[in-house]
């Protein structure tokens, strides 16, 4: 886990304090050097069609496309773990009602959905965070659920009951305590699952919009000259994958010690 | 060639530690030898190790019919336990692989050693011997439509299936019910001795198996404290070990010791019905008590005694509060105690229960503190409380610094401890143990066993206790009350119950118990 968090934090650090050492920022059009190649004029990754700094626009693609991933996977959280924790703590019609909901909410095709919303609405970042929000808490709810049902049936949750804790304090101090590592090892994969999604959106044109920009945009531009500009596309498809592959690490090896704690 | 099992100067170490260490024993053609002790011992370790079957390295010397095992190869020992010997484990429940039927398992079996497949006659006689009822139907059925004790004679029967010369039994009774040990206990003695086979039997219930075995090795940490003929050894155990083990074994014949004085009537149950919805889609209900009525005085134990599924422990939680009563009323000094969503904190005070198992009764992420002074902070009205955890800690006999310990860092014993001093916490008068005792080992139960005396006689408690053992209710309780099918088919002082009992039930019970 360790390595894979170190990478994941090295890249962050970079996208929010690198920017402000930088010479260019990600918007500004440098006209004596359009198209420049890598190391030309003090832009280190050279600059794209329209002259501006890649570098600039890498780190702060990188930026946007954590910080949408970080609060969309917080926005699943949050409602996820309530609908679910209330849904099997209450158990009987009410967990039905409230599951069937989450059934129906799955059944509809995602990209429908965000393609609405954004034709609705316009493009805005701040959709595009509950968009994808909207969708992970779903599978989010249902890990808590299950996780909730287990345990109302441990003898401890019975013992606080015979020790007169009400039912909501029961909630709050032995069920939630007791789901939270579940949750937090979810969240853990949430993240780097809304990575993927904003990027795709990004990349179908359908994210963040211009001249703000993330790793999907980049990577879509970057593909329409790589056979001129290799570095293009591969620069920001390398950090996308790297984010993604060391986050699904990271994830996955807190799962795993969870479940070896729990043993 | 000399036939037998010998070993001599067995040691098993696992990860570099030594977890058995010189045990020697001899078992002969058609004799019965029982490894007995307290969990870690390391029963099944001696057992299993050299067979391959287990994650420890053997060294010193098991000579099977004259072939060295120790050191073996697994290949050749794969072939030799195929050959030779038969294996019955302790999980009835998952020992069977769930997606073949019955007539599979027997002709995996028959077949492990080179054998032919086996017809179907042959097959019905595997299971009729193993007293299976109806074994036609028996081949063709998935494990999941057998009970635990049909499971087990089925398991018994695939380990027969080869022939086998020699039958090594892990615990094999103790998942099982109480009314059902004893009879798949005699009928495994009754395979070995008609067919002159040899068994090596492992288990922690020395009274379930003194009567059976020939010989018997005590182990205790790993090394053997006593050897005998396993009579000698429970009659008059040499060491001190030994003496503590026999006498941490509740048994029927064992002289009846004065139990405290009690008092005025305390509790009284009326008519009580509890019943479930059928799980699923399907209509109907389960009930699972029906028309129980007891009555419980100060200081006074009463036993509720039933096999699994007998709806002892939903009669004794519907009393506590902790679950559903359809009818029926339940009175305490004449007042009587609402249901249970109503119940005031001054009534749930009243009674505190404790569960089998004591590390999933207690939050893992807690700290043993809090999880004792919980009862306090609900139940307890506010310029009343005055008792500390630690205080609580020492009376059940734990030092006062496990007060900062989470519930990992507890041993099966102590995580109990602290189960029941959370139970005393808020100052009940009464406790409900819900086979308080049934998941420790022999000598750990026998303190916890002895803790309630103690707490019985200094806190004036009345004890509903809640168990399959008989011996044990015989030992602890002024009265037994007799469960099945969730209605309480007998009732009586236990001088009483077994002077002369009146239920089918209760005879059974003493039976499968003597």
């Amino acid at each position: 886990m360790k390595p894979a968090l170190i990478i994941v934090a090295l890249i962050a650090s970079a996208a929010l304090l690198v920017p402000l050492l930088l010479p260019y920022d990600h918007i500004s059009i440098d006209w004596n050097s359009v198209r420049a190649g890598l190391f030309t004029d003090g832009h280190l990754l050279g600059t794209d069609d329209l002259g501006r700094d890649r570098l600039a626009r890498l780190l702060v693609g990188t930026r946007v496309t954590l910080s949408v991933a970080l609060a969309a996977a917080l926005v699943a959280l949050v409602i996820g773990v309530a609908w679910g924790a209330i849904a099997g703590w209450v158990g009987g019609r009410t967990d039905e009602f409230m599951m069937r909901i989450v059934d129906g909410l799955y059944a509809l095709p995602f990209m429908f959905v965000v393609i609405l919303l954004m034709v609705v609405f316009g493009r805005s970042i701040l959709l595009v965070f509950l968009g994808i929000g909207f969708v992970e808490w779903l599978t989010m709810a249902r890990v808590v659920r299950g996780q909730v049902i287990a345990l109302k049936q441990r003898p401890f949750i019975l013992a606080a009951e015979a020790a007169g804790s009400p039912a909501r304090a029961t909630l709050l101090r032995h069920i939630l305590p007791n789901v939270a590592g579940v949750a937090v090892a979810y969240l853990m994969l949430t993240v780097p699952h809304v990575v993927m999604i904003e990027s795709f959106l990004s990349f179908l044109g359908l994210g963040v919009q211009e001249p703000l920009t993330s790793l999907g945009i980049l990577v879509n531009e970057g593909s329409e000259e790589m056979d001129m500009n290799p570095a293009a596309l591969l620069l920001p498809g390398g950090v996308l994958v790297l984010l993604i592959a060391c986050l699904t690490i990271a994830g996955e090896r807190f799962r795993d010690r969870l479940v070896d704690a729990a043993k | 060639m000399s036939s037998g099992y010998t070993v001599r100067n067995l040691a098993v170490r696992v990860g570099g530690r030594t977890i058995v260490d010189d045990i020697s024993f001899t078992l002969a053609p058609g004799e019965i030898v029982a490894l007995a002790g307290a969990s870690g011992a390391g029963k099944s370790m001696s057992a299993m190790t050299p067979f391959g079957l287990s994650a420890g390295v053997a060294s010193g010397s098991a000579l099977l019919d004259g072939v060295e095992l120790v050191g073996l190869p697994e290949p050749d020992l794969s072939r030799i336990r195929a050959d030779k010997i038969g294996f019955v484990f302790q999980q009835p429940l998952t020992a069977l692989t769930p997606h073949r039927t019955v007539r599979q398992h027997l002709q995996e079996a028959a077949m492990q050693a080179g054998g032919a497949k086996p017809g179907k006659t042959a097959m019905v006689a595997m299971l009729d011997a193993v007293g299976l009822s109806r074994p036609e139907e028996r081949l063709a059925q998935y494990p999941h439509r057998l009970s635990g004790g049909e499971r087990q004679r089925v398991l018994i029967a695939a380990a027969l299936a080869h022939g086998p010369r020699y039958l090594v039994a892990d615990e094999p009774v103790s998942a099982l019910d109480a009314a059902l040990r004893g009879e798949i206990m005699a009928l495994l003695v009754r395979l070995c001795r008609d067919r002159g086979m040899a068994m090596l039997l492992v288990s922690h219930d020395l009274a379930g198996i003194e009567h059976h075995a020939d010989h018997l090795l005590l182990l205790d940490q790993g090394k053997v404290a006593e050897s005998g003929a396993a009579g000698q050894i429970a009659m008059a155990p040499a060491t001190d070990y030994g003496k503590r083990l026999m006498a941490a074994t509740p048994r029927l014949s064992e002289p009846l010791h004065a139990l405290p004085e009690t008092g005025e009537p305390l509790l009284e149950v009326e008519g009580a019905h509890v019943h479930f919805p059928k799980p699923g889609w399907r209509r109907g209900r389960i009930d699972a008590v029906v028309d129980a009525s007891l009555a419980l005085a100060k200081g006074e134990t009463l036993a509720i005694v039933g096999g699994s599924g007998s709806g002892k422990s939903t009669l004794g939680r519907a009393i506590a509060g902790l679950g559903p009563m359809a009818s029926g009323t339940i009175r305490w000094k004449g007042d009587e105690l609402p249901p249970r969503r109503h119940r005031s904190a001054e009534h749930r005070r009243l009674i505190q229960p404790v569960f089998q198992d004591p590390l999933a009764s207690l939050d893992p992420r807690w700290n043993v503190a809090d999880i004792i002074m919980e009862p306090v902070k609900w139940l307890v009205p506010e310029g009343h409380r005055h008792g500390r955890a630690e205080d609580l800690l020492e009376e059940v006999g734990l030092p006062c610094d496990f007060a900062n310990r989470k519930p990992a860092a507890l041993s099966g014993g102590q995580a109990q401890r602290v189960a029941i001093a959370r139970a005393l916490a808020a100052n009940p008068h009464m406790l409900l143990l819900d086979e308080a005792t049934s998941a420790l080992d022999p000598l750990v139960a026998d303190g916890v066993v002895a803790l309630f005396g103690r707490l019985q006689r200094e806190r004036g408690l009345s004890l509903l206790f809640i168990t399959h053992d008989l011996a044990l209710a015989r030992r602890t309780a002024h009265r037994i009350a007799v469960m099945e099918a969730g209605r309480i088919v007998e009732c009586a002082s236990r001088e009483e119950l077994f002077a002369n009992p009146q239920a089918e039930a209760t005879k059974r019970l003493i039976t499968a118990s003597a």
